[in-house]
């Protein structure tokens, strides 16, 4: 605790003086605490198994999440780092070492080359999806079958042009997926194409292809978000993921539309299909879901409570007796405070 | 020895305390006034004897375009004014640290008559940051919240330091104008970085 603190102070007092003789931005810290009550309805933990608030009746803990970010003239860095089940055991390059330690959810250096080009090294959240690990960046507390079953971090190298406003084009190399050290190289290659047709509308066409999840494959993904009205937004995801030699995959679409019932009070839902591959002679399986989420926001703090349906003609999920079943559903309260 | 720890323990409680008691007291800033429609204003009339008003006209679109020119945009002139729209980025303080908050639009307007000139800063307009998935504050919406909006009661607290932000943030673009069309930029440029010879002695 005293050395944390006097790390940061040095920090700090380091910025201040800097920033006296060099034009450059003060040091930010900014993160987040998060926590939560989950009540699964047929008293199952990990029932339904998607990312994070995995526990059933049981007050629980996110993840501290604590990121610093400065820029001096043209260079930039990004380090953030968290604590807790969400941000460790429950996150993937962390698990692999036994979730014992913490987990890096960005360290990169950009440099602008201009106002225009930038190229960024490093290990980054992923640009492919519409949901990402913290919870100060996703609307629903629970996460999609699409987030849960595509890339969460990609270490690589990757440059920006940004043409206008309104188009930019990315393109990067990069290691397989959630790991800090390439297992295969820099096996992957990847592209995001920035649209902005309308003020308020943004679209990203993304691709992955390399090493990823089960194997060499290739993922095409659609995130977009339009601020139609004041009141109302309207969010969409879609991905097709494909492994080479009928290794398997995915594919699947979800809708988050979101309606501000007054200035503190937002509810939100999200309908999700989703659908595994066949692989092999094994055929695939198929979800739908249903999640109703409401934002009641106070300053940095957020209660998050929401209802969750789920839904598999294949009888993933368990019942209260144990024996297998084609729908789940559950109730979690969540509260997530950003600084 | 466990006493030592809680004494030790108790300073750096103690120190936490006084520099969020400063940061909050630094944080309460006074408010913009309100102008006949009802809207926060900054405004302010600047008497200038020396500068003739073509010079004057001709320095304020060069404060848009050279020291502003990443968050202002020239909407119109005339002989006598400009119109412009820009954006203050507000800040959120811990300590001795903080982070962009959100970012509040206004509409710019400078008039200038004979010797002297006023300005003023109206239409506010604030849109929240959220931080992205790469560790970036943007904005969370393009539609903004007129300042005088009144906020649901969760979130009065903010919204008053948000207020706060905002008079800070005018009065230094205030400050910042007025020294501009104080100076001539020509001359500064043109004036060398004086050196020292070490030859003669």
């Amino acid at each position: 605790m005293k050395k944390l603190l006097t790390a940061i102070f040095a920090i700090a007092s380091t910025t201040c003086a800097l920033a006296q003789e060099t034009p450059t931005s003060p040091l930010e810290i900014s993160g987040s605490v998060d926590t939560y009550f989950k009540y699964d309805f047929a008293k199952k933990p990990n029932n339904i198994l998607t990312s994070f608030a995995s526990d059933h009746n049981s007050v629980s803990l996110g993840m501290i999440d604590l990121a610093l970010k400065k820029k001096t003239g043209k260079a930039s860095f990004v380090g953030e780092l968290s604590f807790g089940p969400r941000g460790q055991s429950q996150s993937i390059p962390d698990a692999a070492n036994g979730g014992s330690s913490f987990h890096i959810q960005n360290l990169y250096i950009n440099y602008d080359f201009s106002d225009k080009f930038a190229m960024t090294a490093g290990y980054m959240g992923t640009f492919i999806g519409y949901e990402v690990i913290s919870p100060v960046g996703n609307f629903n507390y629970s996460t999609s079958y699409l987030f849960t079953n595509g890339p969460f971090q990609n270490a690589g190298i990757k440059a920006t042009y940004k043409f206008s406003d309104k188009v930019s084009l990315m393109a990067g190399l990069f290691n397989d997926w959630n790991v800090y050290s390439a297992t295969r190289g820099v096996s992957s290659v990847g592209g995001q194409l920035m649209i902005a047709p309308v003020e308020g509308w943004t679209a990203y066409l993304n691709v992955l292809s390399g090493a990823g999840g089960g194997g060499y494959g290739t993922i095409e993904d659609l995130t977009t978000a339009y601020q139609i009205t004041e009141k109302f937004k309207l969010g969409l995801n879609a991905a097709n993921y494909d492994i080479d030699n009928d290794g398997g995959g995915y594919a699947g679409v979800a809708l988050y539309p979101q309606y501000a019932v007054g200035s503190a009070v937002t509810l939100g839902l999200r309908g999700e299909y989703f659908k595994t591959k066949d692989v092999g002679p094994v055929t695939g399986t198929k979800y739908t879901a249903v999640t109703l989420t409401a934002n009641v926001k106070s300053g940095g703090l957020t209660f998050i409570p929401e209802v969750r349906l789920d839904h598999n003609g294949d009888k993933p999920f368990f019942n209260k007796n144990s024996l297998s079943a084609p729908n789940a559903g559950q109730f979690s309260l969540a509260a997530v405070y950003a600084f | 020895m466990a006493y030592r720890k809680l004494l030790r323990m108790k300073k750096y409680l103690t120190f936490i305390m006084l520099l969020t008691t400063f940061a909050r007291l630094s944080a309460q800033q006074k408010q913009l006034p309100l102008d006949d429609r009802g809207k926060y204003i900054y405004y302010e009339v600047v008497e200038v004897k020396a500068i003739n008003k073509d010079s004057l006209l001709k320095r304020a679109a060069d404060f848009i375009h050279q020291d502003y020119k990443k968050s202002m945009n020239l909407e119109s002139s005339t002989d006598t004014s400009i119109l412009a729209k820009g954006t203050l980025v507000i800040d959120k303080t811990l300590l001795v640290a903080g982070h962009p908050s959100g970012e509040v639009k206004y509409n710019f307007t400078v008039e200038f008559r004979s010797e002297k000139y006023r300005f003023w800063l109206t239409d506010f307009e604030y849109i929240p940051y959220q931080r992205d998935r790469y560790g970036n504050f943007v904005a969370s919406t393009n539609i903004g919240t007129p300042l005088e909006k009144t906020p649901s009661k969760l979130n009065a607290g903010q919204w008053k330091d948000i207020l706060g932000g905002v008079s800070v943030k005018a009065t230094k673009f205030g400050e910042d104008f007025k020294k501009f069309l104080a100076s001539s930029r020509i001359e500064t440029a043109k004036k060398k970085a004086e050196t020292i010879s070490t030859k003669k002695w």
